[in-house]
């Protein structure tokens, strides 16, 4: 058997992908397993799915505590301890990251043991699509490759995955043809099986409760949201040019977030350690004084404090 | 003579300071949050929001608020009822003078449609009956949004959800209406009314400036464009909700005791302008166009603005 877990940001097909590995698997005569781990979804906060695939009757369940292989979406979401992606990694897991980074680069940038192989998918997806869209044929077609599934199970699975989510036929293509080419282009790296000793048994933990009028959430601080940062979230961010900008307010009005705010000279003031890049700003600015740039390493970069 | 704004008539006079800080784990782009931070700027900082469950359960999620003013949780049926006891506590310190009248709070229930159109109905009708002094501030995003999109009886007709799926019998997705809750409120007679959307900021703020001189209870619908669950981008959150104002299809109004005034008269674009824009509308423009459903959308709302125009 062997474990596959799924990193990513809600909107970014994290789910998806896993989906589409256990039904390739599945196509393949595999036994698969797969599930996603959401919480209060959101779009852009962090999810995880787990996929089990193997000849065998899968009989563990739950979350994958020890997975042979890792696929981070997203390379933001690596510094984010909440997001706990690098949970159970050892030398032998093999970790494969989205990033414009080269493997050897990725695997000393985030200082990650073992066997590490990355590939820029978001690049590709904007070269396929023109614009950030869900990741989820590429997410699947690498761990796909890496696990040795057949490129005609994962072009089957994402078809069917894909047709089952709505998406119109001429999508579907474009998505078949870009995961065809993430099948081709990721670097190999082996993922081993897991050992076919059970894992120990955890003991069970029972809760503690407490009286009412400790155990209940009260919040007694006043406007402290600050201290939660968002800014993980972003896949782009929007960077402002001074001199196109005309001072209108419209981004400032319009940001839900309200992580805008204007100087004295009416020049907008991004807080991008909350800004969640929705790019309404970069939509709504009537002077294109507000452009959307990839997430990258810079001096609006999010940095988990 | 056409309804004029009298607070609100320029940008730069919406107010600098914020009310509903950032940090909150609501959806990217949420049209919801989008509308309720320019209400608070307008509402102010001296507000207890009663919140039923919903999206904006994910304002104050322990141990984290974006308010600097109180929140009560309650469940998706009885934030009305919870804004009674608030209101009665309230007027119950004064009275006795506990706590002096120039620290009296407003009371702003925050719920979403699921809770607005379905299951707080009741209580909602009990509040208003009895006069309770309260805003309700519905983020009407269509749909059981927190839970993952499911049909709300405030879904339009047409609109996919993951209850409400286009099937073979219902190619068309949702065959229900969606419920006129503000027809609803209006029967009940309270003093203010009104429909808002965020892409409408001055609008917006007008309202809420005008319904703090009245007392009683006090409703405000929110068009919530939401990325996640109408599957668009992020970033088109204005976008959608200028177009669903600008085809007529949420009209926005105000009922100033009972008489209804509409606030924008909208050239009324087609309504394909509108459904195109989102996947949960998709199936109605492919695999094949399904005119009928479609037509079906734009005459409803013909029938609706030749009612309210004439």
């Amino acid at each position: 058997m062997r474990s596959i877990r799924f990193h990513g940001r809600g909107g970014q097909g994290a789910k998806t992908a896993s989906r589409i590995v256990g039904t390739a698997a599945f196509l393949e005569g595999l036994t698969a397993q797969d599930s996603p781990l959401y919480g209060a979804e959101r779009r852009g906060a962090p999810v995880s799915a787990s996929t089990r695939i193997g000849r065998e009757p899968i009989r563990e369940r739950g979350l994958i505590l020890q997975p042979d292989l890792i696929i981070i979406a997203d390379e933001s979401l690596i510094d984010d301890s909440s997001a706990r992606v690098l949970d159970g990694l050892s030398e032998r897991t093999a970790v494969f990251v989205n990033t414009a980074l080269g493997s050897e680069q990725a695997r000393d940038r985030f200082r990650i043991p073992g066997r590490v192989t990355a590939l820029d998918l978001t690049d590709m997806t904007l070269r396929q699509f023109g614009k950030p869209v869900a990741l989820s044929a590429p997410l699947g077609a690498v761990a796909c490759r890496l696990l040795g599934l057949k490129a005609e199970s994962l072009r089957a699975a994402v078809a069917g995955e894909l047709a089952d989510l709505g998406l119109p036929e001429a999508v579907i293509e474009r998505n078949l043809a870009l995961a065809a080419s993430c099948y081709e282009s990721v670097p190999l790296v082996p993922v081993e099986e897991t050992a076919g000793a059970m894992p120990a048994p955890v003991p069970l933990w029972t809760p503690v409760y407490e009286p009412p009028t400790v155990g209940s959430a009260r919040i007694s601080a006043s406007a402290n949201s600050p201290l939660h940062e968002t800014g993980g979230w972003r896949t782009f961010r929007p960077v402002l040019v001074p001199d196109k900008c005309n001072g209108c307010w419209l981004c400032f009005v319009y940001c839900p977030d309200g992580v805008i705010s204007m100087t004295k000279d009416d020049l907008p003031l991004i807080d991008y350690d909350h800004c969640k890049g929705c790019q309404i700003c970069v939509q709504e600015c009537p002077t294109k004084a507000l452009v959307a740039e990839r997430e990258q390493e810079g001096a609006g970069t999010w940095r988990a404090k | 003579m056409p309804w004029q704004r009298e607070t609100f008539k320029k940008i730069k006079q919406i107010p600098r300071e914020e009310h509903v800080l950032p940090g909150t784990s609501l959806c990217a782009g949420c049209g919801g949050l989008e509308a309720l931070r320019l209400a608070a700027k307008v509402l102010g900082d001296d507000v207890v929001y009663v919140n039923a469950a919903g999206c904006f359960t994910m304002l104050a999620a322990y141990p984290f608020t974006p308010f600097k003013g109180s929140w009560l949780y309650t469940t998706m049926g009885s934030a009305p009822a919870g804004a009674q006891g608030v209101r009665d506590a309230l007027d119950v310190l004064i009275a006795k003078g506990r706590l002096p009248q120039r620290d009296d709070l407003k009371v702003v229930v925050l719920g979403g449609d699921g809770s607005t159109y379905d299951m707080a109905l009741s209580s909602t009708s009990g509040a208003i009956y009895r006069g309770l002094d309260f805003y309700y501030f519905c983020y009407d995003n269509e749909a059981y949004g927190n839970t993952g999109v499911q049909l709300s009886a405030a879904t339009p007709y047409g609109a996919r959800t993951t209850t409400s799926p286009c099937s073979l019998q219902h190619p068309a997705g949702t065959i229900q209406e969606k419920k006129d809750i503000f027809e609803i409120w209006r029967a009940h007679k309270p003093p203010y009314i009104a429909t808002v959307a965020p892409r409408y900021p001055l609008d917006l703020a007008e309202k809420f400036a005008r319904a703090a001189t009245f007392t009683g209870p006090k409703l405000f619908l929110a068009l919530s464009a939401c990325p996640t669950g109408w599957l668009y981008d992020p970033g088109e959150t204005p976008e959608v909700a200028k177009l669903a104002v600008e085809t007529g299809l949420w009209p926005l109004k105000e009922a100033i005791n009972g008489a209804v005034t509409h606030t924008y008269l909208p050239k009324r674009k087609p309504v394909e302008e509108y459904l195109k824009l989102q996947g949960r509308f998709r199936h109605l423009f492919e695999p094949t166009k399904q005119e009928e459903a479609i037509r079906h959308i734009q005459e409803r709302v013909d029938a609706y603005w030749q009612r309210v125009t004439v």
